[in-house]
């Protein structure tokens, strides 16, 4: 009787006979709740641990990724205007060859007068002493 | 001949460099859009910031003033120049970098400005089309012409009187007289961007968006085009002294012979070069680069042949020699930049620009040195033992042993521009074309530089282009050949003794033209042909034989305008338009002929023709026995060319006692009536006198001679009448109507008496005897 008009008071015993305001079932299953909660936020911080440690690494691929896509793109035109600039050097080379080339006619022209003149000049010596 | 280019690792400017001028032939001057005047020192090759500019300025063009003559020993060079800027104004700068004046020019951007020779008058053009002559203050002056395009390059003419202005794809040459008529004419099929025009050798330049260069005249006539580059030309400059020039295109630096072919190409890394300069030595250009480098560039490898000899400039400082017979090589260092060297006659001159070195050709370790009054030497000209320097004020003659023996001068001597042309060095003469009034001819006597005869220069009779003298024999028939405006050859003497000046012509349209080094043959390029006298002299002896003596070619090897380059024995070089060097050769025998006859050889002489059996030869022999009064061998020699009526005069001739007499009717033979009548004057042979002007029916003066001496008077009446009669007229000339009067003529006894006179000559002490054959 006792204990109802306790319980009517909102006071309980529970096992060990200590005064309680909650039921003590319930006092049980909010302890088993508490901790429950505990393991669960344990889990949840070690969740974002992993999460964080994978958006970094994600992040650092991505930055590597677009490090290189940069390189292939710098590659890609400098392989673009290096045929460029062979074609100018190309042009240049071949200016110079045209140039070299025309030397080249005007010294033939010369050679081949001189030896024209070599070759009259030794027509005119064997004449000069066949005549004597 | 190519450039030794120099270029600094990094550009000095940050934006493109614009304009370049030098002060020295060791400063550069450099400016650009980075504002900045940049100095080059090229002795220690470093640039140092001058001044930096106002922000608004962004140049486009810069020109020094002039360096004039008269200047010391070490001449600083210009102090001042013009600075042209997109704003719209021109800036004079002095050397230090201190902006003295900024005028407000044009509307627009200025686009080029340019002083006159004489640094009188300043021209700038302008975006706005305008032209504008401004004083040496910078004082406007006139407004020259107003077009509607922009004008981007302008040149003076040599004389400062003209200009030359782009318009467009025109070019238009404009007298600065004002209401004078210009010429104008389409260049190229682009943009006309850059033009010049050397005072040396008057020929225009001009580079284009076309991609090409031309070479025109002054009459605007083309003289080269060159093939299409890959880019436009953006630049042109003439070397001062007119010998090369050099074109800037993109990435291009062009070195090309005055007439147009190309020495050499250069590639650089330079971007567009937007202004090209040359130093004053015409040693070496500067060139602004389009991405901010300054390109320097030596003239090295000119090379100079003579004989046997090879001489290459092969660096700033160094000449290598080349003895091609026996392959000895020899490396001659010197102390300075080379500027000029030249070798003929058994030596060597070469001119830096602090000394003059004269080798000679047997021994090139022991050169003659001395110092040079002013270190530009723009021209020399050598002679067997002499050689002229021309400098920026005067012009010099030397020894070959280093020893200067004059300095000839005429008011109005303009230095800067004599070229090969228009000076020319004998032993004992010195010819030099003026150049205000380009008829006259100014010749000096070498060993005092003063003026020749009774100091009058020779005046012919339109504009002289070329003048040349003869270099072997003696002074006194020193000659000049003379080729004018309308390329007409005339051959005069040098020293005039008597009245008159004997000037022949001797041919038409003549290319280019040259004396030999050891006889006096004279070789000429024209219209495709190539011809030698042999003798020119003959012109002076008897007309007929020019041609004869004449050696006549048609070159069509050389093609088009081919230039002599030398007449070194029988050797005949000539350059074609497009730079190769052909060698032909003339016969060897003129040059023998012509050694035995300056010997006094005669006999030799006629051996010689009879073993070569040539009738130009011959011809030449029969002129040359003729000018030497040798009338066996003229009588030989005019025989073998089957001139018979000739022959018999000179036999005739040879039958006359006296010397004089027979000297006298030589010189008629030749044609020169009045030196005969001056050989018999001076003789005091006065009946033959009379008689030889009777004889050419020049009565007043035989005549006057008959009076003067009071003999014969009747004898000249008589054969006045006499030849009246044949042409059946009556006496007009009142001096022989005063004489006739109370004069009774009677034929049979002026027979008489002329029988008595060539008596009286026969018996003149020097005469011996014979009978005249002439006078019957």
């Amino acid at each position: 009787m006792a204990d109802e008009a306790l319980a009517r008071a909102g006071l309980h015993f529970d096992e060990l006979n200590k005064i309680r305001v909650l039921e003590p079932e319930i006092s049980q299953q909010t302890g088993e709740l508490r901790d429950e909660c505990k393991e669960f936020l344990d889990k949840i911080s070690e969740f974002q641990k992993i999460v964080g440690s994978f958006v970094d690494l994600i992040d650092g691929v991505a930055k590597e990724v677009e490090k290189e896509k940069m390189k292939a793109i710098g590659s890609r035109n400098l392989l673009k205007s290096v045929t460029k600039q062979r074609e100018a050097q190309q042009q240049q080379l071949l200016a110079l060859i045209t140039e070299k080339k025309v030397q080249l006619e005007r010294l033939r022209i010369q050679h081949e007068s001189l030896a024209k003149e070599e070759l009259e000049q030794t027509d005119f010596i064997e004449q000069f002493i066949l005549q004597k | 001949m190519r450039y030794k280019v120099s270029l600094h690792k990094q550009p000095k400017h940050t934006e493109l460099v614009s304009c370049v001028g030098w002060t020295t032939p060791d400063e550069v001057i450099s400016s650009g859009d980075d504002h900045q005047l940049l100095k080059w020192n090229l002795l220690s090759n470093e640039a140092s910031k001058l001044v930096q500019l106002p922000d608004e300025v962004y140049p486009t063009d810069m020109h020094w003033f002039p360096r004039l003559g008269g200047g010391g020993k070490k001449a600083p060079g210009s102090d001042v120049f013009v600075l042209c800027s997109t704003d719209g104004k021109f800036l004079l700068i002095s050397r230090s970098g201190r902006v003295e004046k900024s005028v407000e020019a044009h509307r627009g951007a200025v686009l080029s400005a340019r002083w006159n020779h004489t640094g009188t008058d300043l021209l700038t053009a302008g975006e706005d089309g305008v032209v504008k002559i401004w004083s040496r203050s910078g004082m406007l002056r006139s407004t020259l012409s107003q077009n509607s395009s922009p004008v981007y390059s302008i040149a003076w003419g040599p004389d400062s009187d003209q200009v030359l202005y782009t318009n467009g794809k025109q070019l238009i040459i404009k007298p600065i007289q004002p209401n004078a008529k210009p010429s104008q004419w389409k260049g190229h099929d682009g943009m006309v961007l850059k033009v010049d025009w050397n005072p040396v050798n008057n020929l225009l330049l001009s580079g284009s968006e076309d991609c090409k260069y031309k070479v025109w005249d002054c009459y605007g006539r083309i003289m080269y085009v060159s093939s299409i580059h890959e880019y436009p030309i953006t630049s042109v400059s003439w070397s001062p002294d007119g010998q090369l020039f050099a074109i800037g295109s993109f990435n291009t630096l062009r070195l090309c012979d005055k007439t147009g072919w190309s020495h050499a190409l250069e590639k650089p890394a330079t971007g567009s070069l937007f202004n090209i300069s040359w130093s004053s030595d015409s040693t070496q250009v500067a060139a602004a680069c389009g991405n901010g480098h300054v390109i320097f560039a030596h003239v090295i490898e000119r090379r100079l042949e003579w004989k046997n000899y090879e001489v290459v400039v092969s660096d700033q400082k160094v000449i290598r020699v080349r003895n091609v017979t026996n392959d000895a090589k020899d490396n001659l260092d010197f102390r300075d930049r080379v500027i000029k060297a030249s070798i003929a006659f058994k030596h060597m001159v070469v001119a830096t620009s602090s000394q003059c070195y004269i080798y000679n050709v047997k021994n090139w370790n022991t050169p003659m040195i001395f110092d040079l009054k002013e270190g530009s030497v723009t021209l020399i000209i050598q002679s067997e033992r002499h050689f002229l320097l021309v400098d920026n004020t005067s012009v010099y003659v030397y020894t070959y042993e280093g020893r200067m023996v004059c300095s000839p001068k005429f008011p109005g001597m303009r230095t800067d521009i004599l070229n090969e042309q228009t000076v020319s060095l004998s032993d004992d003469t010195i010819a030099i074309r003026d150049k205000t009034d380009e008829k006259v001819i100014h010749m000096f006597e070498l060993s005092t530089g003063k003026p020749l005869g009774d100091g009058k220069p020779y005046i012919h009779k339109i504009e002289v282009m070329e003048v040349y003298l003869d270099q072997c024999g003696t002074a006194t028939e020193r000659r000049l050949a003379i080729v004018d405006k309308n390329r007409d050859l005339y051959l005069t003497q040098v020293r005039v003794y008597g009245k008159d000046r004997k000037t022949v012509k001797l041919s038409t349209m003549i290319n280019s033209l040259l004396w030999n080094d050891e006889t006096n043959m004279l070789a000429a390029l024209s219209e495709g042909k190539l011809l030698v006298w042999f003798y020119p002299n003959a012109s002076s002896v008897d007309k007929d034989l020019i041609s004869r003596t004449t050696y006549e070619r048609e070159t069509n090897e050389f093609g088009k305008s081919p230039q002599l380059l030398s007449f070194l024995g029988k050797q005949i070089s000539v350059r074609r338009a497009e730079g190769s060097i052909l060698t032909t050769s003339v016969s060897p025998y003129p040059s023998i002929l012509h050694n035995c006859v300056t010997l006094g050889r005669w006999d030799d002489a006629v051996r010689l023709c009879r073993f070569v059996k040539e009738e130009s030869l011959w011809a030449c022999l029969a002129a040359m026995a003729a000018y030497g009064k040798q009338l066996g061998t003229a009588e030989v020699a005019y025989a073998a060319i089957d001139e018979a009526d000739k022959v018999q005069f000179i036999q005739s001739i040879k039958e006359i006692p006296s010397k004089e007499a027979r000297n006298a009717e030589m010189a008629l033979f030749c044609g020169q009536s009045s030196d005969a009548e001056g050989i018999l004057l001076q003789a005091s042979l006065i009946f033959r006198a009379i008689m030889l002007n009777i004889e050419l029916c020049n009565w007043d003066r035989a005549l006057e001679l008959a009076v003067k001496h009071k003999t014969n008077v009747d004898t000249v009446l008589a054969h006045r009448m006499k030849y009246l009669e044949n042409f059946d007229k009556k006496e007009t000339n009142k001096r022989f109507i005063q004489y006739s009067e109370g004069v009774d003529i009677d034929w049979e006894k002026i027979q008489a008496k002329m029988e008595l006179e060539f008596k009286n000559e026969r018996e003149r002490p020097v005469a011996s005897s014979g009978a005249t054959a002439r006078v019957k």
